[in-house]
């Protein structure tokens, strides 16, 4: 009974001591790079947030961007745009979507859903393909049709010869597509399923083709933040998958991933890059999203450890051999940015200054004060690899007084003549960002 | 109780036995409490939630944590509810005065249980262990005792008065 009483003791003064204690967020550039800085972990009563309230661009406002280059909407009043895609004859694909939402589960879950309605994210999506056709240079498109409607929580769309492949949040869908079409009816044949069920919690299926076309690389998210939903619901999930183009067989081709919300190859090396969404809870420096090169049959840490060997008490069983193996990630985005879509810049068309890297878009989340992301950055990449710090591009999402919030941005994508186009879930709305010198 | 009359200082055998007769009819038709009642279920389910999170934290399976989120949560409530009853009891007069043993157990327990649904609102297995786990076996203590003075924040007017004569 006394040992009972003194442990009882020791946890509540635990408590306590994890109330009082600072919540407040460190400098994010701590954490960018191959080896960022990582705070210990610490498990709140009530994790630190902050909700910035989702509010509509004002008459003419549209987000910053940085020198050399002007911003002006391609689209507006959009049904929650995700996803780009440029067909080869210039059209514009935009994905409307969100996620197919699911039931509460836990009391938390009702407070969750309550500060996703405040920050914007729980807009119904169109479940549907836009295209924009904008052919004379003006930046108003002259053609706005629904190009490929009734869709299931679509995300990641690649275009591969004459086939357009659309992975809904359950199955990848493969459409015949004649250049210049400006709707397609026909149902689309499913290639292969995808991991969705009753529980969906991380829907996105983010997708890209190999260079020959042979092989669909699909990233498909955890089940929850850190297996709260149990271990079952996670079969299949956590991972970046290889399907065969035209067979459909898939296999886990890398594991261990949490949230891989964009896969795409880079130019050079055509090596396989991913942006990761990591875990919540444990900190507002805690776990630092990342980029990184996906090794085949690598392990990435999720759910049992994170950047490599830290350790995630909240999991039980643990899993000290799968620990041992996982790979630290390429390079630190700083913690709660959201990543959510990685396009590499395929030459010098829109500056100098991108001549080599990604573009990352950072949708910003509220798991940490201040706000962390809500831009599009880019990432200098040499001999293949990413380094030094990135930059931010554009920006303004987030209003200054750090409360109030016009966008977030979400897919990216280069129209024809190299700009760069940015889809907007909150502003409902696609930009495009353009060199001011070029006059496109 | 009985009317004053001008011979209210005699007694008679009638009064006598009109006084044993009342008196056990007067304590069992005393208004009941409104507010125990919830006490009693509110305490219940987090006994329960001790029970669940006993069973998460031999089995390992996240249902198990799952009820005990929900059984401290619903225990919250109830108890909200049981506070709007007390303050009734008193309003109408079915309470006497509050019985402060029996209030400080059972207002010590909420606040360990409202700690205890956050702690709960945790992710996987240290939303349990180990302090999840030990704020609802402490809850469990508390009620127990809470429970053995028989559930009542307050003693009821007409015992009340039953214990003055």
């Amino acid at each position: 009974m006394r040992t009972i009483s003194l442990r009882l003791i020791a946890a509540l003064i635990s408590l306590g001591a994890i109330a009082a204690c600072s919540s407040r967020a460190g400098d994010p550039a701590r954490q960018y790079g191959s080896d960022p800085y990582l705070p210990e972990p610490h498990e709140y009563l009530l994790p630190p947030m902050s909700v910035p309230k989702a509010i509509d661009w004002q008459g003419g406002e549209t987000p910053t961007v940085s020198a050399g280059l002007k911003v002006e909407a391609l689209a507006t009043k959009l049904e929650h745009p995700r996803t780009l895609c440029t067909l080869p004859n210039g059209d514009i694909l935009v994905v409307e979507s969100n996620s197919p939402g699911t039931e509460p589960f836990r009391p938390k879950d009702f407070i969750a859903g309550k500060v996703k309605a405040r920050a914007g994210a729980a807009a119904k999506g169109g479940n549907r393909i836009t295209l924009l056709r904008e052919a004379d240079g003006d930046g108003n498109p002259e053609l706005r049709t629904v190009f490929i409607d009734h869709l299931y929580s679509p995300y990641g769309i690649v275009l591969v010869g004459d086939t357009l492949y659309v992975a809904n949040t359950d199955a990848i869908l493969a459409f015949n597509y004649v250049p210049g079409e400006t709707r397609i009816t026909s149902p689309g044949v499913k290639l292969a399923d995808l991991p969705a069920g009753r529980l969906d919690h991380h829907w996105t299926k983010s997708m890209t083709a190999s260079a020959d076309g042979s092989k669909l690389y699909v990233g498909v998210g955890s089940n929850s933040n850190i297996t709260e939903n149990g271990m079952d619901v996670e079969e299949g999930r956590a991972a970046i998958y290889e399907v065969d183009r035209l067979t459909g067989a898939k296999r886990i081709f890398a594991s261990g991933t949490r949230n891989p919300t964009s896969v795409a190859f880079e130019p050079q090396t055509h090596q396989l890059f991913a942006v990761v969404n990591e875990r919540d809870e444990i900190g507002p420096d805690l776990v630092p999203d990342y980029l990184t090169s996906i090794q085949r049959g690598g392990f990435y840490g999720w759910p049992y450890s994170y950047w490599g060997s830290h350790v995630d008490v909240r999991v039980h069983p643990q899993r000290p051999d799968l620990v041992a193996q996982a790979i630290k990630p390429d390079y630190g985005l700083s913690s709660h940015v959201a990543p959510l879509s990685l396009l590499f810049s395929e030459g010098q068309r829109l500056s100098p200054v991108f001549a080599n890297g990604a573009f990352i878009s950072e949708h910003g989340s509220w798991d940490r004060s201040p706000l962390n992301g809500y831009q599009v950055i880019f990432v200098h990449f040499v001999n293949g690899r990413p380094v030094g710090e990135p930059m931010p591009v554009v920006t303004g999402f987030l209003g200054k007084d750090n409360e109030t919030v016009r966008g977030r941005p979400v897919g990216l994508a280069l129209d024809r003549s190299g700009a760069l186009l940015v889809a907007d879930d909150v502003g409902n709305a696609v930009w495009r960002v353009s060199a001011t010198q070029s006059g496109t | 109780m009985l009317a004053p009359n001008r011979f209210d200082n005699l007694v008679s055998p009638v009064d006598l036995q009109g006084q044993q007769i009342r008196s056990p009819i007067s304590h069992s038709s005393a208004p009941a409490l409104l507010h125990r009642g919830f006490i009693v279920a509110g305490g219940v389910l987090l006994i329960a939630a001790f029970g669940t999170d006993c069973a998460y934290y031999s089995t390992g399976l996240w249902q198990w944590s799952n009820f005990s989120a929900w059984l401290i949560t619903a225990a919250l409530i109830v108890t909200l509810v049981a506070v709007l009853l007390l303050l009734i009891d008193f309003v109408t007069g079915r309470a006497g005065r509050i019985n402060t043993a029996s209030f400080i157990l059972v207002a010590a327990d909420a606040a360990l249980s409202l700690v205890n649904a956050f702690v709960h609102s945790r992710d996987a297995w240290t939303s349990v262990v180990p302090q999840g786990i030990l704020l609802s076996g402490a809850s469990t203590i508390l009620l127990v005792i809470a429970g053995a003075r028989g559930w009542s924040l307050a003693i009821s007017r007409g015992r009340a008065s039953g214990d003055r004569s």
